[in-house]
């Protein structure tokens, strides 16, 4: 059985390392679909490293590059999936492609990460904020926002489940069926050492009637900060909701599974690493909150693909922190 | 489980849809293990193959730029290097500059070249790329992979008008009993493969009457290389089969000729080195 998906993925480009196309391509690709990629950015690395360099890719480029493909009548997509954008005639460029693709492919499904920031601050322009509320998120299919950029989505705090859950039927109403807090402040009823996401789903029926299949998940958070993580749960996320469409639930167990096999490994590589290197950490200190002897940062499934975070390798907080 | 750690530095195309370039270097490498690093040297819609194209290309410049990133965290350390096409001859030096401080970084890199200069005898980049390659990148590469009209060309290059690869183990369109030999001349601009029948046998001094008699027929017909391989061609099958024929006379039914007994039947074979009849065909590729 073949299948012949094919995903429009517009995201960056890293010489080294796993984020935007580079972590999402491989592995939708290992998965069978056949991945497009426009790249907004080309940069040596993350902007997490002590240095990065690179070119960016503008609104007009972009523009270009669609052309040619249309221009060759092959801009028929069942997927389209988008991250971290910090130029706002980018993403609405962006808008524009997928509603023609939408119009070429009417059950075309667009995954959009709308990544804005985390723990309250932001780490766009804030003018972004504006295309992804009232323009992005309208043509968006399934959303993937963490709390604070679903709070400013929304324009509503979230302090308990039941605001989540009314945020997440908000963001419904503002486009996607599908919507996924990937982490949250919100206590676990599995105790601290665990992070609260969450999923709703608008579905029908067999009967015909509708519903919205809600679920919570907690998940063992990880003492360390990652990058690129975001970008491969959306990934994933195309990969399994397409695999198991009316499921939420079915496609974010597998979801999440895959980010701990990628997360573990990754630990258990980089702590071997760090034993050889004791301190080796590539740290920006500007706006990092001290860990030392608190609790872990709470968000393991970190999207922060910018340079307040970095990757970090340790089992018990930062050494001369 | 035995990872491997094994990191390549990828500069190639990157299109948006199809498998060229980088895409179609990537994810095999990527499925089978090895970490690879890519830089994208243009980026296009599509390849130039399809009806329309558009897009980018990345500059000498903003590849130095991305390479200083990279060495600028220390993680400019690679097991190997794979490049492919190229159109800009500044942007082929940068990648020969940033091969030699990788090969210092580390002195097992493996620089795999495809020096793809064009095929069929026809040049698909710019002139001006054959003396980079020849002077510059094909010193470095510790693996290249040419098609047979960049082998040549590159020979051709080197100095001579005139290039004979005499045998290989290129498969023959006649079959497995076959082997091919091919010719390039630059001037005239005769490409010739021919199809010779194998002889089970082990010959000394073969190669040594081809190259005289190749000088010969070449003398006496300039400017026509498909002649001239013909004659030699010719005169070498003559030679061989008299040889062969008389080796297993005198070895006797069943029995492998001794060296001796394979000796050339150099003086028995006059008559056809001074008129070789013709036995074989050679296959003009392009004129």
């Amino acid at each position: 059985f073949e299948m012949e998906c094919r995903v429009l993925s517009i995201q960056s480009h890293v010489v080294r390392g796993y984020v935007g196309n580079k972590s999402a391509s491989f592995p939708l690709q290992v998965l069978g679909f056949e991945v497009d990629s426009i790249n907004s950015v080309q940069f040596s690395n993350h902007t997490g490293y002590a240095h990065w360099k690179g070119q960016v890719l503008t609104a007009e480029e972009l523009n270009v590059l669609y052309d040619g493909i249309k221009l060759n009548n092959v801009h028929h997509y069942d997927y389209v999936l988008t991250g971290y954008t910090r130029d706002t005639s980018f993403l609405e460029t962006v808008v524009d492609i997928v509603q023609e693709l939408k119009r070429m492919n009417p059950k075309l499904v667009y995954v959009c990460d709308p990544v804005m920031g985390d723990q309250g601050s932001m780490y766009v322009p804030e003018n972004i904020l504006p295309v992804y509320r009232d323009k992005v998120v309208a043509v968006a299919d399934i959303l993937t926002p963490n709390q604070f950029e679903a709070e400013l989505l929304t324009g509503r705090k979230i302090n308990t489940e039941k605001d989540a859950l009314e945020v997440m039927d908000l963001l419904h109403q503002m486009g996607p069926d599908t919507v996924v807090l990937t982490s949250t402040d919100l206590p676990s009823p599995r105790g601290d050492q665990f992070l609260v996401a969450l999923g709703s789903q608008k579905i029908v029926r067999p009967d015909g009637t509708k519903s919205t299949q809600k679920i919570r998940m907690d998940m063992p958070k990880v003492d360390a900060v990652f990058v690129g993580t975001g970008d491969l749960f959306a990934a994933m996320l195309l990969a399994w909701t397409h695999l198991h469409p009316n499921d939420l639930k079915a496609a974010c167990e597998k979801t999440i599974s895959v980010m701990h096999h990628v997360i573990k490994r990754t630990m258990t590589y980089a702590n071997g690493e760090m034993r050889q290197i004791p301190h080796k950490c590539w740290c920006n200190p500007a706006g990092l909150k001290p860990l030392l002897g608190t609790t872990p940062p709470s968000h393991s499934w970190a999207k922060l693909a910018h340079l307040n975070q970095t990757i970090k390798s340790l089992k018990n907080g930062w050494p001369g922190h | 489980m035995h990872e491997m750690e094994c990191r390549v530095l990828s500069i190639q195309s990157h299109v948006v849809r199809g498998y060229v370039g980088n895409k179609s270097a990537s994810f095999p490498l990527q499925v089978l293990g090895f970490e690879v690093d890519s830089i994208n040297s243009v980026q296009f819609s599509n390849h130039t193959g399809y009806s329309h194209w558009k897009g980018q290309v990345l500059t000498a410049d903003e590849l130095h730029v991305l390479y200083e990133g990279i060495k600028l965290n220390n993680v400019h350390h690679y097991d190997y290097v794979l490049t492919g096409y190229t159109r800009d001859t500044s942007f082929l030096e940068m990648v020969v500059d940033i091969i030699q401080e990788l090969k210092r970084a580390n002195p097992n890199l493996v620089y795999v070249c495809d020096p793809v200069l064009g095929d069929h005898g026809s040049m698909y980049v710019p002139q001006n790329l054959h003396p980079v390659y020849k002077n510059k990148v094909v010193p470095v590469a510790d693996i290249i992979t040419p098609n047979q009209f960049e082998v040549m060309d590159l020979l051709h290059k080197m100095g001579p008008d005139t290039v004979v690869i005499t045998s290989s183990d290129l498969p023959s369109r006649l079959g497995d009993r076959f082997l091919v030999s091919l010719g390039s001349q630059r001037t005239s601009k005769w490409r010739v493969r021919m199809e010779i029948p194998k002889v089970d046998a082990v010959f000394v001094g073969t190669g040594d009457l081809f190259a005289a008699m190749l000088l010969a027929w070449t003398h006496h017909y300039p400017n026509d290389l498909k002649t001239a391989c013909e004659k030699t061609f010719s005169v070498m099958h003559h030679v061989i089969q008299r040889t062969i024929s008389y080796a297993h006379e005198l070895a006797g039914p069943g029995r492998r000729p001794s060296p001796p007994q394979l000796e050339l039947r150099m003086v028995q074979s006059k008559a056809d080195i001074e008129d070789p009849a013709i036995v074989m065909e050679a296959t003009v590729l392009t004129l």
